[in-house]
């Protein structure tokens, strides 16, 4: 494998990694207030969060542009402010997989918490037990199958992003370049046996990642 | 009495208003009514788990909850223990997990010591390292007692602790529940559907009808004193029956019902005494109409009371009872759709009478076994 392609396998892990843990801080306790809170706006989180699943990502990467980018609603205080960026960075490519993979952590993680009976957390109230300790020490390792199976699906989701990633990161080689992108050039440019070794490394990555999920989902059920 | 337990609530949902009120001394409380009654909703209100739209729940002199004056505490600091149907042990933690998950403000040690001595006292040290879906029925019953008594909560609520069980380790376990319950001498609330249950483990009787109650009494008076025709409906009295009054005193009822004129024993506590020519609401247990053997020539008088005759219209084969659906000699309509009286003799009853060949019989009723129904 060439230098350029190692560089590419080796952002994308990072990009992967760095998604799922964001992907677990904010999808969990959104997936908790979405299974167990009745609130105002829930429907609109709902819907903004599942909506990535059925967008095109380059609709989302216009939406992170418009929002991040150097001209957009948060982008430009930022840029005015600091001088700084986020897009054509790493991190864009962080945000646009984290976005992107959301919806299938958050539908997982809600499914998970759902199936786990309230009268157990009845029975920890009545147990001297707050609503966050019994969330921590009943629902959620109830649910952990569940939110595992979510967390490692958000990673090959994160893994594989390509549109959004494109429209915020772009596709500068050695910094924004990940696997899917690196493909893409690679075929673009004849480099057909480049394109392979990666195809073929990002199809043996998915396998096992979705025969982790349905071992994980198999006994959360 | 003083009342340990003072419950008033009302709580509006969609479909359904819970509007009731009832108190209660030591023992246990059973509140017995069909599903939907509201029972599990009054029990939820006493955890704190469900909040009132308005009323005052107290119990042992605190207050847990007043709307007038805003009090609501929460199930955390309610000393209130629950058993839910289903029991609701949790699946991740093994037997001494459960039974000591109430007990974490407590330092370890003494932690220990309270699990290991509420698993004895149930029997349960054996069982201490297992999870609960590796016991059995009756186990996972005293599980869920023991980590709700573990924390030597002021009052024991059970949400049909038995309805999880199959019925012949249900009736076990119901002695079982009763000897625990009353060994511990701990005041309980206990909902159920079933009316044996609510007979062997409550001493007070609390009864539902679609968010009301009906009647509120000690076990012994529900029994034999039903305050209305709705509660011996709901506790699926038969031959309930409709008369009209020919004369009341304290000691006694004369009636007339389908031609025939019928005494009674007044209810010795609260003498009923319906004016002449009034209704008047009867019931008659179907195992205590007495058949008549014709092979005795006499009747005696004192014996065989309230006698009539009537023809077997219909017959169910129960097992170890017949069940016969008899039609008075009477013109007329009869009382119950194509019968007047339902009737339950014991089988070997049934086989040496030879009822299966003879269709005609006399009835008497004893004074004592008809139960007069303050109208309602």
């Amino acid at each position: 494998m060439s230098p350029d392609s190692i560089s590419a396998l080796r952002l994308s892990l990072q990009v992967a990694i760095v998604a799922t843990a964001l992907n677990a801080l904010v999808g969990i306790p959104i997936a908790y207030l979405l299974a167990r809170r009745r609130f105002w706006g829930k429907g609109l989180l709902d819907l903004l969060v599942t909506l990535p699943l059925v967008l095109p990502p380059t609709v989302v990467g216009y939406y992170l542009i418009v929002l991040l980018g150097r001209r957009g609603v948060l982008g430009a205080p930022l840029y005015n402010l600091t001088g700084w960026t986020v897009a054509f960075t790493w991190y864009a490519a962080v945000i646009a997989s984290t976005v992107m993979a959301l919806p299938l952590l958050v539908r997982t993680a809600r499914a998970a918490i759902d199936s786990v009976d309230r009268d157990l957390e009845r029975a920890a109230y009545t147990l001297g037990r707050s609503e966050l300790r019994t969330t921590l020490e009943v629902t959620l390792p109830l649910a952990r199958n569940g939110i595992l199976a979510g967390l490692v699906l958000a990673f090959a989701r994160a893994l594989g992003e390509f549109g959004a990633t494109l429209m915020l990161a772009g596709n500068i080689p050695g910094r924004t370049t990940t696997v899917p992108l690196s493909i893409y050039t690679a075929v673009q440019t004849g480099e057909s046996a480049e394109a392979l070794g990666l195809v073929a490394a990002l199809t043996a990555l998915s396998c096992l990642v979705l025969v982790v999920a349905n071992r994980l989902g198999t006994r959360a059920a | 009495m003083t009342s340990r337990i003072e419950v008033s609530i009302r709580k509006s949902l969609p479909g359904f208003t819970l509007d009731a009120e009832w108190t209660a001394g030591n023992g246990v409380v059973a509140l017995f009514g069909p599903s939907g009654a509201g029972k599990t909703l009054t029990l939820q209100c006493l955890a704190g788990l469900v909040r009132p739209d308005a009323g005052r729940i107290v119990v042992d002199g605190h207050v847990l909850f007043d709307a007038v004056a805003g009090i609501d505490v929460p199930p955390q600091r309610r000393r209130v223990g629950y058993v839910f149907q289903g029991y609701a042990l949790f699946p991740h933690l093994t037997v001494r997990g459960n039974v000591g998950f109430g007990l974490r403000d407590r330092g370890r040690a003494e932690r220990r010591r309270r699990v290991d001595e509420v698993l004895a006292r149930l029997a349960l040290e054996a069982f201490a390292e297992r999870y609960p879906r590796e016991l059995s029925g009756g186990q996972r019953q005293r599980v869920a007692l023991g980590r709700a008594l573990a924390t030597d909560p002021a009052l024991l609520l059970l949400d049909e602790p038995l309805s999880a069980l199959d019925l012949p380790l249900r009736q076990a376990l119901r002695d079982e529940l009763r000897n625990i319950l009353a060994g511990w001498g701990i005041a309980a609330v206990l909902v159920t559907h079933d009316l044996t249950e609510a007979y062997r483990l409550g001493d007070r009787i609390v009864v539902y009808e679609e968010g009301r109650v009906i009647q509120a009494a000690p076990r012994a008076e529900l029994l034999w004193q039903p305050s209305s025709r709705a509660v011996a409906r709901i506790m699926g009295i038969r031959n309930l029956l409709q008369g009209v009054t020919i004369k009341a005193t304290p000691e006694g009822i004369q009636f007339r019902w389908r031609g025939q004129v019928l005494e009674a024993v007044n209810s010795p506590t609260r003498a009923y005494l319906p004016a002449p020519g009034s209704p008047l609401a009867f019931f008659i247990r179907p195992e205590y109409v007495r058949l008549i053997r014709k092979d005795r020539d006499t009747v005696d008088s004192a014996h065989h009371m309230n006698l009539m005759s009537g023809t077997i219209v219909r017959e169910v084969d129960l097992g170890v009872t017949w069940t016969l659906y008899v039609r008075l000699d009477e013109p007329g309509t009869p009382a119950q759709g194509d019968y007047d009286l339902e009737v339950e003799v014991p089988r070997l009853v049934y086989e040496i009478l030879e009822i299966e060949r003879d269709r005609h019989w006399r009835f008497s009723l004893h004074r004592g076994s008809i139960h007069v129904l303050p109208s309602g």
